[in-house]
């Protein structure tokens, strides 16, 4: 729809005073975000060391990007990466001026929508893989990435069918990782269990944490005030019962019910871990990131990291002291052997950018030799480019943990949600078995009534997934 | 001697509402008035009216299955399903609970504070800076005070209280009186000011008549000094109960956001979900006017047992 | 009756009184607990990671500036804090104007409808501003002044509004009226009788309004986390609570950041803790 038609039936429908949901998203649709006040009110925005002596920082000012940056909780190091890639980026172009703004992990989602809402924010943005891109997609917040990137280019980069809509590519994906579970070697020696032979069975894992807990230490350590503990879980163990993503979405889009075993039964087992105090005390009052420290200080003996963390860990603890498995397996479906790597973050320009052509250069540049290089070296993860070179990893586990992220069928569950849904459903119903405010037949029946309330509330959202859909491939 | 005490002298000399000579009238003109009311007016319509009357038309708003919207009930249905939206409900009339007990401390202190011992101001000033400090400011100390390794626990382990405790801000049980807690903290300064400021103005022949017939210090503060202090007692507690349907969300967003789970949710907290995490602005508007009439409830039901005991004074 | 008020000469009270030793002790618990969370913050503030894992509660043994220079490079704590500034001065000032001018209205002016009027704004003061939130937001996008300071700043206006007008027509009325019937006499109009005597009387009432009110806008966080959407527009308690998200892992940091925030006010405190306590409870309680 262009841009004047799109204006003049939303104008009807504001003077009819008929503003629907879908209109309140609309808005943005205006394209044009300036503020029309008195510049001295903008003026009085840029004091800042970013300030080069350049005109006001408002966004219609050319030569400036703002950059909400995600990445550092997956990849510790990535702050610094980026403040040396701007450094870098802003020699060869001094008339460009870009404003790195890193993200929290609990307000990623709901801050870029209200931008969103109020048609205004950001240049490029960073929201997690598929699901949460596609939404912002369908609410035309972003613009289409291979409209300003050369095919060529984005051949070169790796697991780019997460993002794919509709014949375009909508988001570029800089990192690959997969979420490991860790292991302590030397609690396992303590607790008599053999440290070169992890479990990999359901009824063995249950042993091992028995043991754990009998020899005095937390079996497994995570932070879940977030939610995001519980969400880690969920794409491990969910995925198990699964035979097909397609099968997943199924649920989403109504044509099954969450309160069926296959998509909730999951939740017993965790209860099960959860009651029998294999989890540290602190699960509910420490996120995701800061419960990364307990494993550092080796209070616990098993933990989630990606590729990042874990190389944080062995760093904390010593190389030979860590350990990696895949996550113990007790399920049936097809995709029980698919591993769970995943681009994680992708990173997009927005609809409303005035400056699309510079901020599509900048994330080229972030994928070039020398900064490919520099990104491990800071953060230990690798690279969703083809012309990574996989030798640089010299470290053994994270060998390990590279090969099984680039052999076989790759999913990571989590995004294959619509954020609605993730955020009220996955994120909650975790907190509930872990804070133990609620029992299993609960988190699923929250599933199953966020899901219905997401279908009534937004249908066009549920007509674009079951468009999309039949597109799905499989793992 | 202060303002406070000759406008009082003259309130009594005059009458309230200041009436003036009939001279006045003739020097404005009709329309004056309303003049001086303007600049107010145009905020209070733009800021209050028409949102207050947008949330009603925005409640019965909701999107149709097949795009476009639908009027109806459909928002105020789902709300009353929604179990989310029930908890919000107890949460905050748990929180109401903290309101005798701001008051019955914020007396405590303030009639200790009224002994003067030397360097009282001193300590006045002390009890008085948790207000003045930003909610957030707040919120986020006391995450790490009550975080499981935290102050707290550490000094229930030092003195053997061991069992107490908790992870108080990850436990459901222990959350929402956790958030209690760090309110009544920063409120307490407020009460314990407001409440030392009317002592001070009592007239001290009551205390002396108090005094010569023998009362206790319980006696005299029960029978004489709070009764003086009623009005400042209910302009308090009119405050704070206002505040614990309306002024909390910074506490909520900063320490739990809602959790765990739905155990710290309060209605302001499901609101701004609603409209801003959730993009439903229908269910967030009939939640608002749900809480909009609930509030005008409970202040009109004040007036109206504040009507029926007019007659006895203050 | 006797007016004189009671324990102005500094023994306190004819009543009976606490033993000392008993009221010290614990007025002194009750300081410790009030201070300790300032105490906290600035112990943390200066320590290194090493130093906080390893004592949380005594103060740094080294104490280092390490977080102080990354907390005032990274976060955009400055920026934020001008903001709050210009967004709390402006806010008051129009608020205290407009309604200084309405409360001399409802006060002295005879007119239909005034005390309706009154009676209507001084209910406002119970509207939740949650309630707001929506409808106002969609306004400002409208209008094209989201993500601007005026758009928290008319918002604001029209909140503290009622609280001021109730604080002031209450005075307004209490003051003796010879003195402005003496101006007008002598051929005042209406705004030099207000201008030039009655605001100068009126000091206590409208330090109170403007320190309730200033108090309340510089703390405010829904309205300003929804409305200010960029960082370099942000308000202090808003950007803070970002801050803490971004640098949560760095519990050092986030403190530091925390006590940056705080500085202004407690600084604003230390010099003039009377001046707060009295302008907050001169006018109100009537």
């Amino acid at each position: 729809m262009s841009d004047e038609k799109r204006i003049s039936s939303f104008q009807k429908r504001l003077l009819n005073h008929s503003l629907s949901r879908r209109d309140f998203l609309r808005l943005t649709g205006m394209g044009v975000g300036a503020a029309t006040l008195p510049g001295f009110l903008a003026a009085c925005g840029g004091s800042q060391q970013q300030q080069q002596g350049n005109a006001p920082a408002t966004k219609s000012v050319k030569g400036k990007l703002t950059f909400w940056y995600w990445a550092e909780s997956d990849a510790p190091g990535a702050n610094q990466w980026m403040d040396e890639t701007v450094k870098a980026y802003t020699k060869e172009h001094s008339d460009l001026e870009i404003n790195v703004v890193p993200q929290s992990t609990d307000t990623l989602i709901s801050s870029f929508q209200a931008a969103a809402s109020a048609g205004q924010g950001p240049d490029i943005a960073s929201q997690w893989a598929t699901g949460p891109v596609l939404a912002q997609v369908w609410q035309d917040a972003v613009a289409p990435l291979s409209d300003y990137v050369p095919q060529d280019e984005i051949d070169q980069w790796l697991n780019t069918s997460e993002n794919e809509y509709n014949g375009k590519l909508w988001a570029m994906p800089y990192y690959i990782i997969g979420i490991a579970t860790a292991y302590n070697k030397g609690h396992f020696d303590k607790a008599g269990l053999d440290p070169e032979n992890p479990p990999q069975t359901w009824d063995d894992f249950l042993a091992t944490c028995e043991e754990l807990k009998k020899s005095g230490v937390t079996p497994f350590s995570i932070g879940n005030q977030d939610g995001y503990g519980g969400a880690w879980h969920f794409s491990n163990m969910e995925l198990q019962n699964l035979d097909s993503l397609q099968e997943w979405v199924n649920a989403i889009i109504g044509q099954a019910s969450f309160t069926d075993e296959r998509y909730t039964g999951w939740y017993e087992r965790l209860n099960d871990l959860v009651q029998k105090g294999y989890y540290n005390e602190s699960v509910n009052s420490l996120s995701l990131d800061r419960g990364h420290a307990i494993f550092s200080r080796g209070e616990s003996a098993m933990s989630f990291g990606t590729d990042g963390i874990v190389r944080q860990w062995q760093n904390d603890l010593g190389q030979d002291a860590v350990g990696i498995m895949k996550y113990p397996k007790f399920g049936e479906g097809n995709l029980v052997d698919s591993f769970n790597a995943t681009q994680s973050i992708s990173h997009f320009i927005t609809s409303w950018s005035k400056n699309k052509e510079e901020a599509a250069a900048f994330l080229e540049f972030m994928h070039t030799p020398e900064r490919m290089k520099r990104w491990f070296e800071l953060t230990g993860v690798g690279i969703a480019d083809k012309r990574f070179d996989a030798s640089l990893i010299k470290n053994s586990v994270l060998r390990q943990l590279y090969e099984w992220e680039t052999t076989g069928p790759q999913v990571w569950l989590e995004n294959y949600n619509p954020p609605q849904i993730d955020s009220e459903a996955n994120l909650k119903a975790g907190q509930l078995i872990f804070s133990r405010s609620g029992t299993p037949q609960e988190a699923a029946q929250l599933w199953q009534s966020v899901a219905q309330r997401w279908r009534t509330q937004n249908p066009d959202d549920l007509q674009n997934w079951r468009a999309w859909h039949p597109e799905i491939s499989g793992a | 001697m202060t303002r406070a005490h000759t406008s009082q002298k003259a309130t009594v000399a005059q009458g309230r509402g200041g009436e003036r000579p009939k001279r006045s009238r003739l020097r404005n003109a009709p329309w004056t008035p309303y003049l001086y009311l303007l600049p107010a007016a145009v905020f209070i319509v733009l800021v209050f009216v028409y949102p207050l009357i947008e949330i009603v038309r925005t409640s019965l708003q909701a999107p149709a299955a097949t795009g476009g919207t639908t009027f109806g009930f459909t928002n105020y249905k789902f709300m009353l399903t929604d179990p989310a939206f029930r908890q919000a409900v107890l949460h905050n009339m748990i929180l109401l609970l903290s309101v005798p007990i701001m008051t019955a401390l914020a007396l405590l202190f303030s009639l200790l504070l009224w002994e003067q011992v030397r360097g009282w101001k001193w300590y006045r000033a002390f009890i008085f800076t948790p207000y003045i400090l930003a909610i957030p400011v707040v919120g986020i100390t006391f995450i790490y005070l009550y975080s499981a390794d935290g102050i707290v626990n550490t000094a229930l382990k030092a003195s053997g209280l061991g069992f107490l405790t908790q992870d108080w801000l990850g436990n459901p049980k222990s959350v929402l009186p956790s958030i209690m807690s760090v309110i009544i903290y920063r409120e307490l300064g407020f009460g314990t000011v407001l409440f030392l400021a009317r002592m001070m103005s009592i007239p001290t022949d009551m205390l002396d008549a108090a005094k010569t017939e023998g009362a206790n210090w319980f006696q005299v503060h029960r029978y004489v000094t709070i009764p003086q202090l009623r009005s400042v007692i209910e302009f308090f507690v009119i405050v704070e109960v206002i505040t614990m349907f309306s002024w909390v969300f910074a506490y909520v967003y900063t320490m739990t956001k809602g959790g765990p789970g739905f155990s710290s949710i309060i209605l302001e907290f499901y609101i701004w979900q609603n409209a801003f995490e959730f993009q439903s602005p229908g269910i967030a508007s009939a939640v608002a006017v749900v809480l909009m009439v609930a509030v005008s409830g409970l202040i009109f039901l004040h007036l109206r047992v504040r009507r029926a005991q007019s007659g006895d004074g203050e | 009756m006797v007016t004189a008020s009671s324990g102005r000469e500094g023994k306190g009270p004819r009543t009976p009184k606490i033993a000392p030793i008993l009221s010290h002790t614990v007025l002194i618990a009750i300081s410790i607990v009030a201070l300790y969370p300032i105490y906290y913050m600035v112990i943390t503030a200066f320590k290194n990671r090493k130093e906080y894992l390893s004592s949380q509660f005594l103060p740094p043994l080294h104490p280092t500036l390490q977080n102080l220079r990354e907390a005032l490079s990274r976060g955009d704590l400055l920026q934020w804090m001008f903001n709050s500034v210009v967004v709390t001065a402006v806010s008051v000032l129009v608020a205290t104007a407009a309604a200084v001018l309405a409360a001399y209205a409802l006060a002295r002016m005879q007119f239909p409808g005034r005390d309706t009027i009154l009676s209507g704004i001084v209910s406002l003061m119970v509207v939740p501003p949650v309630v707001l939130l929506v409808p106002l937001f969609l306004l400002m996008v409208q209008v094209r002044l989201i993500n601007t300071l005026p758009s928290v700043i008319i918002v604001y206006v029209g909140l503290t509004i009622p609280l001021s007008v109730y604080l002031l027509t209450n005075f307004f009325r209490a003051l003796p009226y010879e003195i402005e019937e003496a101006a007008r006499m002598d051929g005042c109009s209406s705004l030099g009788v207000l201008w030039r005597i009655v605001l100068p009387l009126s000091a206590p009432a409208l330090l109170t309004s403007i320190v309730v009110n200033a108090l309340w806008v510089w703390n405010e966080l829904l309205i300003a986390l929804v409305f200010l959407q960029s960082n370099e527009r942000r308000t202090l308690v808003a950007g803070l609570t970002l801050f803490q998200g971004q640098y949560q892992v760095n519990e050092s940091l986030v403190m530091t950041g925390a006590l940056i925030a705080t500085i202004p006010m407690l600084l604003l405190y230390l010099f003039g803790a009377r001046f707060f306590i009295r302008g907050l409870v001169a006018g109100a309680g009537k």
